[in-house]
């Protein structure tokens, strides 16, 4: 039955709407008929029934009269049927068949007998009833009544047309608003699947933009690096030949002390500038790891005037305004003052015939809070505005070839973003140029005098390292160092080993590269903490993703490539901390 | 003289006739309706179910007095079939004799006024539909006949009828031209 429904419900569906709606109207109109027709005949039938009743009724109430032959009663009896407006007229016949009495409305003479009453056809409705005495028939009873009157009747069936008519407007007004609907629905079909495939064309488009600017950026990168390694190589080149040449002349036999010492303070220089180069470059790559400290700018810049003025020479005035106002900022130490210095120096450059240089400082509101402004401003031949787009690409410069890296506003900027803060460069072709260094205030403590006795010497404290590192030659040296250095040394290849060996004996102190295949040498440092907590770790790298990501969780790092001095400090200060640490614990 | 005189003895022979005939051709057709009304009557009376007449019985039209129907009644009671059963005529010369007992119906004409009062009353003892005839006196009985702007009618006593147990159809007292309840 369902079945049959839902078919039926589908095969509707899928006619137009307007032919359904046509067929709904003429269902509704055949209903409207069929309801006019049959209300017709069943008031015919009613009618007809209710004559015969009346009928009936006559002819039983004037049984006695007939049979009496008391057509004066019958008369009477049949008046009284005059009060019903719709009968027509009442005719009594005997036994005989003779009308003994009746009447009829419309004044004609009556028909005198049965027979020929019978024989005629009244226009209304006419009922016959027997006038029974017992069993016996002793006369009979013709009742003819109008039926209803055709305009009450027409008035009534006039009112259901009319509500079967306005029921067929309502299905065809539906049907047409339907096919309306329908046909609007499938314009805009058609116009969503136009969208769609101009979507897909849109987002092809862009697709092959996308791959078209993939393409563009990859090849700058190429660009970028070419410059990039080609201005490592030129400075490497340089360094390499001031080291390797030295080395040479060193090699010579029956060298005099003063040379051989010469010579080896230029491999030290160089290899000092070597690092500073790759420093300064990762700087620029912001994978540094920086050691930020509490700074008051004021007072580290008064400390490096001095260092200017050397730097600069006499033909440069320096001058300063160091605001009141400027707060405590959070930087590495180092860094900032190689950016000032690395700014200082551009400037001097830019002044070929003297001028002055003024450093300012001030506490400005950026979106992001309150910061300090270190502003270097020079007097010299300014930049146009093509050249401090470019100034802050790496190795790109303006002066001559071998005269700068083209790394440091790089360097700067590296560090500056790196910080937390921003670098913004004003300059006038002709008038000159101010750098201004943005680092964001810090709400830490100012930082503690350091306290020294003057009587105490620092002592180098000596101990059981254990020393991991995988690459072998960098090892090997690292151990010759440490060793020259007094410590008793225990090398490990990997975090594994060097995790078996703390557990075989005590160590003083850990001091492991950070890169290693297997476990990390923060991994590494997170174990060793887990084993002895109280074992100083010093961590070790050139370049560390893991540390210049999450830090080094507190740990001392020491920066490839050290020096001597260097790695004995750091192995120093862990020393004397976990030396401290234990007193404090005992 | 003679043809007046004639004239006269005719024209009083001739009035003579006529007054004397137009009762008598009445009195007949009168007569023969009234003797097709009495049995008729049987069948719009209910009588106690003592006095209704056992299967194969007739009721019984008794005509106690003077009979001034003859063999008309006869005959309409011969036609006359009430449920099934028949309708006998008796005739009695008064009410005396026992069978008067077994009347249904009973039409009662004495001598004079007297006669008839007095065999109404005897009937009264039984339930019995009592007719008279105004023609024959005053004396009324349940259903006395009277004649109105010349045709037959007849008065109905209900309460006497309901009285000694005999039930008169409305249909009945429909026809009469007046009713005592």
């Amino acid at each position: 039955m369902k079945r049959i429904v839902a078919r039926t419900a589908g095969w509707f569906r899928n006619l137009p709407s307007a032919i359904t709606a046509a067929l709904v109207v003429a269902v509704v109109l055949a209903a409207g008929t069929a309801i006019i027709l049959q209300s017709e005949a069943s008031y015919r039938e009613q009618k007809s029934e209710e004559t015969q009743v009346q009928a009936g009724i006559l002819a039983a109430s004037i049984v006695a009269a007939v049979d009496f032959g008391d057509a004066a009663a019958a008369q009477e009896a049949a008046e009284a049927m005059r009060v019903n407006r719709q009968v027509r007229g009442v005719s009594i016949y005997d036994r005989d068949g003779n009308r003994i009495a009746g009447f009829r409305r419309d004044g004609r003479t009556p028909l005198p007998t049965l027979a020929a009453s019978r024989a005629f056809v009244s226009p209304g409705i006419v009922a016959e009833a027997p006038i029974l005495r017992g069993r016996q028939q002793i006369g009979t009873v013709r009742l003819g009544t109008d039926r209803q009157p055709l305009d009450t009747r027409v008035g009534r069936y006039a009112v259901i047309g009319l509500l079967v008519l306005m029921a067929a407007l309502l299905v065809t007004v539906l049907g047409v608003a339907q096919a309306m609907l329908r046909r609007a629905n499938r314009e805009l079909e058609a116009r969503a699947a136009a969208l769609g495939a101009a979507n897909t064309e849109l987002n092809h488009q862009i697709d092959e933009r996308a791959k078209a600017e993939e393409q563009l950026r990859q090849a700058q990168k190429m660009q970028a690096l070419g410059q990039l390694t080609g201005g490592i190589a030129h400075d490497f080149n340089n360094l390499l030949t001031v080291i390797q040449g030295s080395a040479d002349m060193l090699r010579r036999p029956n060298l005099k002390e003063d040379r051989r010492t010469r010579f080896a303070e230029a491999i030290v220089e160089a290899s000092g500038r070597a690092a500073a180069l790759t420093g300064q470059l990762l700087a620029f790559a912001r994978r540094q790891p920086l050691q930020p400290e509490v700074i008051d700018v004021n007072a580290m810049i008064r400390g490096m005037t001095d260092l200017l003025d050397r730097t600069l020479g006499e033909r440069f005035a320096i001058h300063t305004d160091l605001s009141n106002e400027t707060c405590l900022v959070e930087a590495d130490r180092a860094q900032l003052a190689s950016a000032v210095l690395n700014i200082a120096v551009n400037a001097r450059d830019a002044m070929p015939d003297g001028g002055t240089l003024s450093i300012a400082t001030q506490r400005v509101h950026e979106e992001t809070g309150y910061m300090v402004a270190i502003c270097v401003t020079d007097t010299g031949t300014g930049m146009d505005a093509e050249t401090i787009a470019r100034a802050m690409e790496p190795f790109f410069t303006t002066k001559a070839a071998g005269k700068g890296t083209g790394l440091g506003l790089s360097q700067v900027y590296g560090f500056a973003s790196q910080s937390g803060g921003d670098l913004r460069i004003d300059s006038v072709a002709g008038e000159g140029t101010t750098v201004h260094i943005l680092l964001p205030c810090s709400d830490a403590a100012p930082p503690a005098a350091i306290e020294q006795s003057p009587g105490e010497t620092r002592a180098a404290r000596i101990g059981a390292v254990l020393m991991v590192e995988d690459n072998e030659e960098v090892g090997e040296f690292a151990e010759a160092l440490l060793r020259e250095l007094g410590h008793a040394v225990t090398r490990a290849r990997s975090g594994a080993e060097a995790l078996e060996a703390a557990a075989e004996r005590p160590f003083d102190v850990v001091l492991t590269d950070v890169v290693m295949p297997g476990m990390s040498g923060i991994e590494l440092a997170d174990q060793l903490h887990l084993l002895q907590p109280t074992l100083p770790v010093v961590l070790t790298t050139g370049y560390s993703d893991e540390i210049a990501s999450f830090g080094a969780g507190g740990r001392p790092v020491l920066l490839k490539p050290y020096r001597l001095e260097a790695l004995a400090k750091v192995l120093d200060d862990a020393l004397a901390g976990a030396n401290n640490e234990k007193a404090r614990e005992t | 003289m003679a043809p007046r005189l004639f004239q006269a003895a005719f024209g009083a022979l001739a009035a003579a006739w006529l007054l004397a005939a137009a009762p008598a051709v009445a009195q007949a057709s009168e007569q023969a309706v009234k003797a097709a009304f009495i049995p008729k009557f049987t069948r719009y009376v209910e009588f106690p179910p003592a006095m209704q007449p056992g299967t194969g019985q007739p009721y019984y039209l008794c005509i106690i007095g003077r009979d001034p129907f003859g063999q008309q009644i006869d005959r309409a009671a011969a036609s006359e079939t009430v449920d099934g059963h028949a309708v006998a005529v008796r005739r009695f010369a008064d009410t005396s004799p026992a069978a008067v007992a077994g009347c249904h119906i009973a039409f009662v004409a004495g001598a004079d006024d007297r006669a008839t009062v007095a065999m109404l009353i005897t009937l009264r003892r039984q339930p019995t539909l009592t007719i008279t005839d105004a023609r024959s006196g005053k004396a009324r009985g349940m259903i006395h006949f009277a004649l109105v702007e010349g045709r037959v009618r007849f008065n109905i006593d209900n309460m006497d009828a309901a009285q000694r147990g005999v039930g008169i159809s409305s249909r009945l007292l429909a026809l009469a031209v007046q009713v005592k309840q």
